[in-house]
C-alpha cells in the first residue's frame, strides 16, 4: 500500500478556505490541473455517494465517488472510481485545521492506494508533485501562505 | 465542559520538536511556568500512566498522569490530578504533524474540562494563554527560533 502525505499552510481563516475546496464539484475553480467536472445523475455535490467526473487539461477523465465531508471537521474523503493511471483502491483525504496563531490554515492531503511495485515511486512522487502541491500552489497564490 | 484550543507552526522540522515534546519530565527545561518536574515512583518518562509532579514558578504544585503516548502519531494525552486552581476533569491533548511545505511543524495543543460557575472565561484564558501559547513562545525560544 503506498502512501502520499502533502501539506502546507495558508495565509487566510479556514472558514475562507473551506469555502472554496468544499464543493466536490469545484476544482476546475481552484486546481489547475482541472479543466471540467460535473456530479453524475444531477445530484448535489455534497451528498455521501455522489461522482465527480472530471476532465483534466491533458484530456485524462476521472471519476471520483465523494465517500466522507464533514463541516464540523473540515475534511473531503474519496475514492476514485476510474482514471487512466495504473493503481487501485485509491483513498484520499483532504482536511483543514486552524492556526489559532494568525488565523491560518493548516492544509494536509492524503491518500493511499495499491499499485503494481515498480510503478509506485513514480505514481506517488506525480500525485504529490502535481495533484497535492499543485493545489495548494494554487490555494497559496489566491490566499498567500 | 470548556474546551480550549490553540495551534502554532513551527519553523523546525517535526522530529526536531517531538524530540522536546515527547518527554513528558521536560517541562520544566522550556516552559517558563514550570520551576520543577519529577516523576512520581522513578517510573520512566514514558511509560503511560506515570504521574508527573510539578511545582509551579508561584511555588504551587500539580499532578498529571500521561495516559496517551504516540511516536507513529507524535502526540500525548495526559489529565490533571491534583491542581491548586479550580480545573476540574482536565484532559489536555498534544499533536504535531508535519508542513511538508517548507520542512516545518504544526502544533496543536487542545484541552477540556470543567470548572466552577462564572470562571470558565479566566480558566479558558489561563489555559489558553499562560499555558499553550506561552508553551509555544518557550519551545520556539528553545528550538532558537524567532518568535
Amino acid at each position: 500500500m503506498a502512501c502520499i502525505f502533502v501539506s502546507s499552510v495558508l495565509e487566510a481563516p479556514v472558514d475562507r478556505v473551506w469555502a472554496r475546496i468544499r464543493d466536490f464539484n469545484a476544482l476546475p475553480r481552484w486546481h489547475p490541473m482541472i479543466a471540467e467536472s460535473q456530479i453524475e445523475d444531477g445530484l448535489p455535490s455534497d451528498k455521501i455517494g455522489c461522482v465527480r467526473n472530471f476532465r483534466l487539461q491533458n484530456g485524462d477523465r476521472i471519476r471520483e465517488r465523494l465517500l466522507g465531508l464533514s463541516d464540523h471537521e473540515l475534511f473531503c474523503t474519496y475514492a476514485i472510481l476510474e482514471s487512466p493511471m495504473p493503481l487501485e483502491n485509491y483513498v484520499a483525504t483532504l482536511r483543514l485545521t486552524p492556526v489559532t496563531e494568525g488565523n491560518r490554515t493548516f492544509i494536509e492531503w492524503t491518500a493511499e492506494f495499491a499499485c503494481a511495485p515498480e510503478v509506485e515511486e513514480e505514481l506517488a512522487h506525480d500525485i504529490a508533485q502535481n495533484v497535492f502541491r499543485g493545489g495548494f500552489d494554487s490555494l497559496k497564490r489566491h490566499f498567500g501562505g | 465542559m470548556v474546551r480550549v484550543v490553540r495551534s502554532t507552526v513551527l519553523e523546525s522540522p517535526i522530529e526536531r520538536v517531538w524530540e522536546v515534546l515527547r518527554d513528558f519530565n521536560g517541562h520544566d527545561r522550556w516552559h517558563p511556568a514550570v520551576a520543577t518536574s519529577e516523576i512520581e515512583r522513578g517510573a520512566p518518562s514514558d511509560q503511560v500512566g506515570c504521574v508527573r509532579r510539578f511545582r509551579l514558578k508561584d511555588g504551587s504544585e500539580l499532578r498529571e498522569q500521561l495516559i496517551t503516548l504516540s511516536d507513529l502519531e507524535q502526540s500525548f494525552s495526559y489529565c490533571l490530578l491534583d491542581t491548586p486552581i479550580p480545573l476540574f476533569n482536565y484532559v489536555a491533548h498534544v499533536r504535531l504533524v508535519p508542513v511538508t511545505d517548507g520542512d516545518r511543524t504544526f502544533w496543536s495543543w487542545q484541552g477540556r474540562f470543567t470548572t466552577r460557575r462564572g470562571e470558565e472565561q479566566e480558566m479558558a484564558r489561563l489555559v489558553g494563554e499562560d499555558i499553550y501559547r506561552a508553551g509555544f513562545a518557550a519551545i520556539r525560544q528553545h528550538l532558537g527560533e524567532a518568535a
